[in-house]
């Protein structure tokens, strides 16, 4: 996809194109010489103010400030055009070269950038200019020579996640010499970055200049540095001559950096994320006597930059206190999305959300915030896939166990620590004193997870809902937090939904099972019964791609061909049509309707106990 | 915690050593002999000779280093040679207090302004607040402080006459604050723009990154407030780079303090650096460089410490 570059982008480039002229062809315009003096030869008057006469004004001695200010073109690009060179060139190989080489040239070159940072570079910039003097040559050497440092740190960050990578491995292990992995493999990645960094370098040496000159030490010629100087000491009663000429620098160095950050824009794509606004459409409908959760036709549609994505169509399930529900599905098919849109926590990005969300009879979907974040508070409970990023890592699992606690007020802080306490050990973390001080990384992978297990425990929630809380873990720590889950939930008659693409973990651990496929339930019904008499083609295939011990060890294990749909523009018809043996025409024409009964319901034309099909 | 301290230490000392030696180095280039000026009017070849000895010019480079070093450890760094019976140390006693006092009025009002606006940005990516400080804070980026001064006190000084534009004389901070800070208020708010501008870009970026991690949306899950999520969740583990950013800047804050000091004419480090560089005043030059020097190398330290009090991880990895 060609990314845009802007409006701003193209007036600025024009902006740069034309100082370019000036600076070319200065000398051929219609215009003053900047060094008259308008006083003497009557052509403009001491400290005339911007006219048709002269556009800018004149200065003291009646010169004309728009002439001066063109003929202060040239020495401002000419110089950042030659630094930005010299100093990106030897700045870029060094970084290159330091990244990717490391050992001892890296720490050479890190220390000698940790210097020229620390040294105040104006030192240098009076003590050369007094010994050498204001030629411009001077200045090229002295500003590229204090430019390298940034180029070079620049260059040496991005070489050095490069060399990290793949592409470069390979390349090494090919047996590719290292200037040729730098010239091949490197520099051509790290080109864009530097590009469009030396479009701000070229600003920053425009800027110098007039730092310079604003300490009375710039070149032997006309530059804009010396004219806002010039104009400074006049700023009461003729702003105009300091005014102008910094506003020419101010739209020059505003140029540059727009033009840089276009160029940064096509490399780093800039983040379009939305607000995050969550919407509920359609009507509630309260839910049957008893259920803990209870969803009907919950349907979820995110509003990303990238186009509209439908991961929850048409969902329905209830669960009653007790007992625990699986969400099977490949990855993909949209199983955490069900539990993202029962609690509305989505990534940045608008969320449509229809239907019905009921917890612990509160409507989820469309109560006062007031009201929602109270049921999420204290009635449910969330467990997440990765324990690794489950966790704030800056804060001590005490303080993250007593929080939702304090928040909502269920208990005072004494009580909301002896109970964080309480809830280690409950979850099986061995020395709870001492964890509660503890931050997570000072964790393992398994304990991270009983510690979110004992976040998600804090306020006795009537519902708790897990997100693949096993994948993540070790195989042989996945039952002990499964078994742990399971004993709680027997425990305190909570209500559990488990999302997993396990279906061994289903077997052993709930009670009802939703069969996910592209963001729709395919079939939904008692565990028991499902296992024993599958309807839908997909949850045949899922059961049949099980590992079984049952069978001789030789057996092959079967897979199910081909990948499911996307969703962002599913196909019409019954959503696995592509993948499924038994299908027909009216399978791709029409979407099945839900068939079975309230305790067994599957979206299939042609279910396992219908007439059997011919397979074509 | 200690180690990462103490493991620091050699290559900051190695830092500062270099950065004296190479102003040595260019003062020795420097054309002007400062036994001549100190001399003055009364500089019979004599009474220069005499001087260059009794300042120890006649030494090796490495040996005069190794004297002044030895004696600025001690505190003492000599006498100008343009002033007489002024001591190095009395000049930056005066100096150090205008130009420390502006650099943190502008770090504070830098944090002060971008924290809250980078905060709404990260809420509301593409909201108008985000939009006008994006534009804003780019806008800024291309504002040099020189060109930045200039309209400040055309604005503020000259036409609205709200502040004073220089700021020579001021009261002492103790003695009557609301003036002295009316009067720094101009150059500190003119070096804040520009870290303003840095600050917002920077933190915006990483909240919007922060709050797409799954502790952040766990803890929505879990009932708790917008405001409490960005500020005790959120903020903390997005402030590294904004802090590395305020250290390193800490350089960019000396280079504007001499356009600012002489812009607002007042004498602080900047400008009386300024002063002796062009006066070829030898000791001054060295003193206030390695100031200068220290100063920004212990920034740097006291943020990567900092670095590990914000973020746990750091304190047990090896640094």
């Amino acid at each position: 996809m060609r990314k845009r570059l802007g409006l701003l982008f193209w007036v600025s480039a024009v902006y740069i194109g034309v100082l370019v002229f000036l600076a070319l062809f200065r000398d051929l315009l219609p215009i003053r010489d900047p060094d008259a003096l308008g006083i003497r030869t009557g052509d403009c008057r001491q400290f005339q103010d911007p006219g048709w006469n002269s556009y800018f004004g004149c200065d003291n001695l009646g010169r004309d400030l728009f002439s001066q200010v063109v003929h202060g073109v040239r020495p401002a690009l000419f110089l950042g055009f030659t630094v930005t060179i010299v100093s990106g060139t030897v700045g870029t190989l060094l970084g290159v070269l330091a990244g990717f080489l490391r050992g001892v040239f890296d720490r050479v070159v890190t220390t000698i950038i940790d210097i020229s940072l620390a040294f105040p570079a104006l030192v240098l910039l009076i003590a050369v200019r007094a010994s050498f003097g204001n030629g411009i040559v001077v200045f090229i050497v002295l500003f590229s020579v204090l430019g390298i440092p940034g180029y070079a740190r620049i260059v040496r960050g991005a070489s050095l996640s490069l060399s990290e990578r793949e592409f470069v491995d390979a390349a090494a292990a090919m047996g590719a010499t290292t200037w040729r992995i730098v010239r091949r493999e490197l520099l051509p990645n790290v080109f864009l970055p530097v590009l469009s960094f030396a479009f701000i370098g070229f600003a920053v040496v425009i800027l110098a200049e007039g730092g310079l000159a604003f300490i009375g030490l710039s070149l032997d010629q006309i530059t804009w540095g010396k004219l806002i100087n010039d104009g400074r000491v006049e700023i009461r009663d003729h702003p105009h001559l300091a005014l102008i000429p910094s506003t020419v620098m101010f739209g020059t160095v505003l140029a540059f950096n727009l033009v840089g950050d276009g160029l940064r824009s096509l490399v780093a794509p800039r983040e379009v994320a939305t607000a995050r606004r969550l919407i509920a459409e359609g009507s509630h409908q309260p839910g049957e006597e008893g259920a803990v959760v209870h969803v009907r036709n919950l349907r979820t549609v995110l509003h990303t930059p990238g186009g509209t994505v439908e991961p929850v169509d048409d969902v329905s399930f209830s669960v009653a206190p007790g007992e625990s529900l699986g969400i099977v599905g490949e990855s993909g098919s949209g199983k955490t999305m069900i539990l993202r849109s029962i609690v509305g926590a989505f990534p940045l990005a608008d969320v449509t959300r229809g239907g019905t969300v009921e917890v612990a009879g509160v409507d989820m979907l469309r109560s006062p915030d007031a009201t929602i974040r109270r049921t999420l508070g204290t009635e449910i409970g969330t467990i997440s896939q990765n324990p690794l990023t489950a966790l704030n890592p800056v804060r001590r699992i005490g303080d993250q166990i007593i929080e939702p606690m304090l928040v909502h007020g269920t208990r005072s802080k004494q009580e909301a620590r002896d109970r964080a306490l309480e809830l280690l050990e409950q979850v099986g973390i061995p020395a709870p004193e001492q964890r509660l001080r503890e931050y997570p990384h000072q964790l393992s992978g398994g304990m991270r997870q009983r510690a979110t297990i004992a976040i998600a425990l804090a306020n006795e929630p009537q519902l708790l809902l897990a997100d693949e809380p096993t994948t993540a873990l070790d195989v042989t720590v996945q039952d002990q937090i499964l078994r742990l889950l399971d004993g709680l939930r027997a425990d305190r008659g909570m209500a559990l939904v488990l999302v997993t693409h396990d279906l061994a973990v289903v077997k052993g651990f709930t009670d009802s099972v939703a069969i996910v496929y592209a963001g729709q339930v395919v079939e939904y019904g008692p565990t028991a019964e499902i296992f024993a008499n599958p309807q839908h083609r997909y949850t045949v295939a899922l059961i049949r791609s099980m590992p079984n011990l049952d069978l001789p060890s030789h057996s092959e294990l079967a897979t199910i061909e081909g990948a499911p749909p996307s969703l962002i523009d599913p196909p019409t018809g019954c959503r696995f049509a592509d993948r499924c043996p038994a299908v027909q025409q009216k399978c791709r024409d029409e979407s099945p309707v839900r068939s079975g009964t309230d305790a067994h319901s599957y979206s299939c034309w042609f279910p396992m106990s219908a007439q059997p099909v011919e397979v074509s | 915690m200690l180690m990462i301290v103490l493991r620091r230490v050699p290559r900051l000392l190695f830092v500062v050593v270099a950065v004296t030696l190479l102003t040595f180095i260019l003062l020795e280039l420097t054309p002007g002999d400062p036994a001549t000026l100190k001399a003055g009017l009364a500089g019979t070849p004599e009474v220069v000779e005499e001087l260059r000895e009794e300042l120890g010019l006649n030494d090796h480079l490495l040996v005069r280093y190794k004297d002044w070093a030895v004696d600025a450890l001690q505190g003492d760094f000599g006498e100008s040679v343009v002033y007489e019976d002024v001591s190095v140390s009395s000049r930056i006693r005066s100096a150090l207090p205008k130009t420390l006092e502006t650099m943190i009025l502008a770090e504070l009002m830098a944090f002060a302004i971008a924290i809250p606006l980078a905060i709404r940005s990260a809420q509301k990516p593409g909201g108008w607040v985000d939009r006008w400080s994006s534009a804003g804070s780019f806008g800024l980026l291309a504002l040099p402080s020189f060109v930045l001064g200039i309209y400040m006190i055309f604005i503020f000084g000259v036409k609205l006459d709200w502040f004073p534009t220089i700021s020579s004389d001021l009261p002492g901070l103790f003695d009557d604050p609301a003036g002295n800070l009316r009067g720094y208020f101009l150059p500190s708010l003119t070096l804040a723009l520009n870290l303003l501008a840095v600050y917002v870009r920077l933190l915006r970026t990483d909240l919007i990154e922060t709050l797409q991690q799954d502790y952040v949306m766990l803890a929505q899950a879990r009932g708790i407030g917008t405001r409490r999520i960005m500020w005790r969740h959120v903020l903390r583990p997005s402030s590294l780079n904004t802090l590395t950013a305020a250290g390193l800047n800490v350089g960019g804050l000396i280079g504007g303090a001499f356009i600012i000091e002489v812009m607002f004419s007042y004498q602080g480090m900047g400008r009386i650096l300024i002063e002796a560089v062009f006066g070829n005043d030898y000791f001054m030059v060295a003193g206030i460089v390695a100031i200068l020097s220290v100063g920004y190398v212990l920034v740097n330290f006291v943020v990567d410490i900092l670095y590990s009090v914000l973020d746990p991880r750091i304190r047990t990895v090896d640094a």
